[in-house]
């Protein structure tokens, strides 16, 4: 029997003004946010792949004296994701490349620090439109299928039929659903065909599997705030109310929430900035280093305050040897108390950043919007995980480049005990063409899904609990 | 010859709601095939109450009604196949035509495979012009409009019909139009109960009258007792009555 329901949903919706209209403008913005989309992803890997060719020129070039003299730096440049022509996430706030010195990586500038505000305030992406524009279409779509029926008095002329209440609703959302959900395929699948128009990689690798799961991840939330409306329209006793009802709560799940955890989060959980702790940093690296050159200058003084005239220059002296051992010695101490300091900083510093952000993403996982923003940017290469990959992906060329380069130059400064300073160098070998490679690991499909289980949850409670509260109100409907 | 079991049968039926108003107070009448029955009364005196217990849209308070010898409150679902309904403002879907409403409504009512002639029938059958057929409803006038009620309570078939004031705000040409249908109705067996407000047509078609004040059924007359009664003065009578006492 409700078959029948889900016919008549669809013909009765494809017979109203409104399909039409959702499906022009589905037609219409899909694809075309699509398209846009792909332009701009072109023209940032051309940019990509001129800068990673001036980078590969610079460094064909390098030396070692290059290295002495702190003036090597070595880039690391991250290649726009493939899929952000559907999910920006982060695309334009990460930094296009990182910069690897003697002291440490530095992040260049982020592609979004030339737009404009208005641009960085949020592009038009997929994401943007099924969450603006379609999840609202969804939910207005929703807001008679239970509301109108009781106004038109038809719900009644329904029930005086031998038509179980639950085969009512769960015909009218499958039915209501589906005439959301085909305009929107039919958009889906025009985006697809124009991206596979511009020689786009569409069939390559993983991005299938990837392209469907954002297909997959859309369809659900869309059925989701369906669901949400029809809970709505069942609960009021007419459309006017239900439509009210369900800008309200449009706003609240799609504006209000996913920002307002961001926010809590920070005021519950405040967290110092990347800039504070970098500062911290080269303020405890500067003052070991002060400490370390100072040690180094008592240690040497002492050795050759008596030592014979040359002695110093000479290898072979016993002097120097001493000389030798406790640099060494001083140099590994204050090496290994600054690793442990700073990676206490660290430490710190990610243990509160992550608590921060659990909390943040714990609270904003309320709202089925930030869920599927979560998943697809994941999906798309442009979410948490892509940033993370890319900390990690940092850090790890941080170390690969410290033991194959950095480590390779000393440099031995001394403050003595007459506050005279003296700077020393020594290098060893490097192979310059077999340095490191920046390289950033791709997220696996699994890695993903179980990175978002909770976004995963999120949406599967959000599709439950509003059928299940729309099921109780409509059961209790007094058909009067 | 042995009389014919009802198919309409309320049996002590009462409702209170939960506002504490007694809508509908003992009530105990039986339609049996091929019989009219009218219910008369004011707004208000409880003759949409009765037919919205047999339909299971409320729960009674005491009492029970039964459609078919099953019991509207236990087993809704088997009690409403053997029903048909239509209201005062027949409920249709305005943008669909009066074939797809029909449709629609047909297969709800279990008669799926219905070929477009076997619509079209029925819609000639209830005299709705065949202009109309493949209009859409939001077109219609209420007589069209309830005139195509009345097809989808053919169609379905079922050995009851409850009409909720079908009469009211028709024409007197629609409406005489309509009665004739139920006569055909009646002729083929069918058990019809009708609420109305109309005293004139309630004569003319119903086997019996019942009226109704205060949530009683406060008299009931067969044709043939009102062929020796003035119907109206009866009715008035009973309106100008004093309240009734709990």
């Amino acid at each position: 029997m409700w078959k029948t329901i889900v016919k008549k949903e669809i013909l009765e919706n494809i017979l109203s003004y409104r399909f039409p209209l959702f499906s022009l403008i589905a037609m219409i913005l899909i694809p075309l946010g699509i398209y846009v989309s792909q332009l701009d992803y072109q023209k940032r890997v051309r940019d990509y792949d001129e800068q990673v060719r001036l980078a590969a020129e610079a460094a064909s070039s390098l030396n070692i004296q290059n290295v002495m003299a702190g003036t090597v730096a070595i880039k690391g440049f991250r290649r726009p994701a493939l899929l952000s022509v559907y999910a920006r996430g982060f695309e334009g706030a990460l930094p296009g490349y990182y910069e690897f010195t003697q002291d440490g990586a530095k992040p260049g500038e982020s592609s979004s620090a030339e737009e404009s505000i208005l641009s960085v305030q949020g592009k038009i992406d997929f994401v943007f439109l099924i969450q603006m524009v379609l999840s609202l279409i969804g939910l207005l779509f929703a807001s008679d299928v239970i509301a109108g029926e009781k106004e038109a008095g038809t719900l009644r002329a329904m029930l005086s039929n031998r038509l179980p209440r639950d085969s009512i609703l769960v015909g009218k959302i499958a039915g209501g659903y589906l005439a959301l959900w085909a305009p929107f395929t039919v958009a889906f699948l025009t985006g697809l065909f124009i991206l596979s128009l511009g020689s786009f990689p569409v069939f390559g690798g993983d991005a299938p599997a990837k392209i469907f799961g954002v297909f997959l991840a859309a369809s659900v939330f869309l059925l989701a705030y369906f669901t949400l409306g029809t809970m709505v329209s069942a609960g009021a006793p007419k459309t006017r109310t239900a439509l009210v009802s369900i800008l309200l709560v449009w706003a609240f799940f799609q504006l209000i929430m996913p920002k307002l955890s961001d926010m809590l989060a920070s005021l519950v959980y405040p967290v110092r900035t990347e800039t504070q702790v970098s500062l911290e940093k080269s303020l405890l690296a500067g003052s070991l280093g002060m400490e370390t050159a100072k040690e180094l200058g008592r240690r040497y003084d002492l050795i050759f305050r008596s030592a014979p005239p040359g002695s110093a220059d000479d290898t072979e002296s016993p002097e120097n040897i001493k000389w030798q051992a406790a640099k060494a010695e001083v140099e590994e101490t204050a090496r290994a108390r600054k690793a442990q300091q700073i990676a206490a900083i660290d430490e710190t510093y990610r243990w509160q950043k992550r608590r921060q952000q659990n909390f943040a993403v714990n609270l904003s996982l309320l709202s089925p919007s930030a869920a599927f923003a979560r998943i697809v940017a994941d999906l798309c290469g442009t979410g948490e995980m892509a940033r993370s990959k890319y900390a990690e992906a940092v850090q790890a060329q941080s170390r690969a480049l410290d033991a194959a380069l950095f480590s390779k130059v000393k440099r031995t400064l001394m403050i003595h005990q007459d506050n005279k300073t003296s700077l020393g160098f020594s290098a060893q070998p490097v192979d310059f063409k077999a340095l490191p490679q920046f390289t950033i690991a791709p997220s696996s499909l699994s890695d993903i899904f179980r990175s978002n289980w909770k976004s995963l949850l999120s949406l599967a409670f959000w599709l439950i609990a509003p059928f299940a509260a729309a099921h109780a109100l409509f059961v209790k409907y007094d058909v009067r | 010859m042995t009389e014919q079991q009802p198919i309409l049968k309320a049996d002590d039926l009462s409702k209170r709601y939960e506002d504490g108003v007694l809508a509908l107070d003992h009530l105990n009448l039986d339609v049996r095939p091929g019989q009219v029955y009218c219910l008369l009364g004011a707004n208000g005196a409880g003759k949409t109450t009765a037919i919205n217990l047999f339909l299971n849209f409320i729960p009674p308070t005491t009492g029970t009604c039964t459609i078919n010898g099953i019991d509207v409150t236990k087993d809704p679902l088997e009690a409403k196949k053997y029903v048909s309904f239509v209201s005062e403002n027949v409920m249709l879907y305005g943008n669909f035509t009066a074939r797809q409403n029909l449709d629609f409504f047909a297969r709800l009512g279990g008669k799926a495979n219905l070929t477009k002639e076997n619509y079209y029938h029925v819609m000639r059958r209830v005299s709705l012009q065949e202009k109309a057929f493949e209009q859409r409803v939001k077109t219609f006038s209420k007589g069209m409009r309830q005139k195509l009620g009345i097809s989808i309570a053919v169609i379905k078939d079922a050995p009851a019909i409850l009409l909720d004031e079908p009469t009211s705000g028709l024409d007197p040409k629609a409406a005489e139009e309509f009665l004739e249908i139920l006569a055909e109705l009646r002729n083929e067996g069918k058990a019809i109960l009708m609420s109305t407000h109309d005293i004139f047509r309630a004569k003319e078609i119903g086997d019996r009258v019942g009226i109704m004040k205060e949530g009683r059924l406060v008299m009931e007359r067969t044709r043939e007792e009102l062929q020796y009664e003035d119907l109206v003065k009866i009715y008035i009578d009973y309106m100008r009555s004093e309240p009734l006492t709990a």
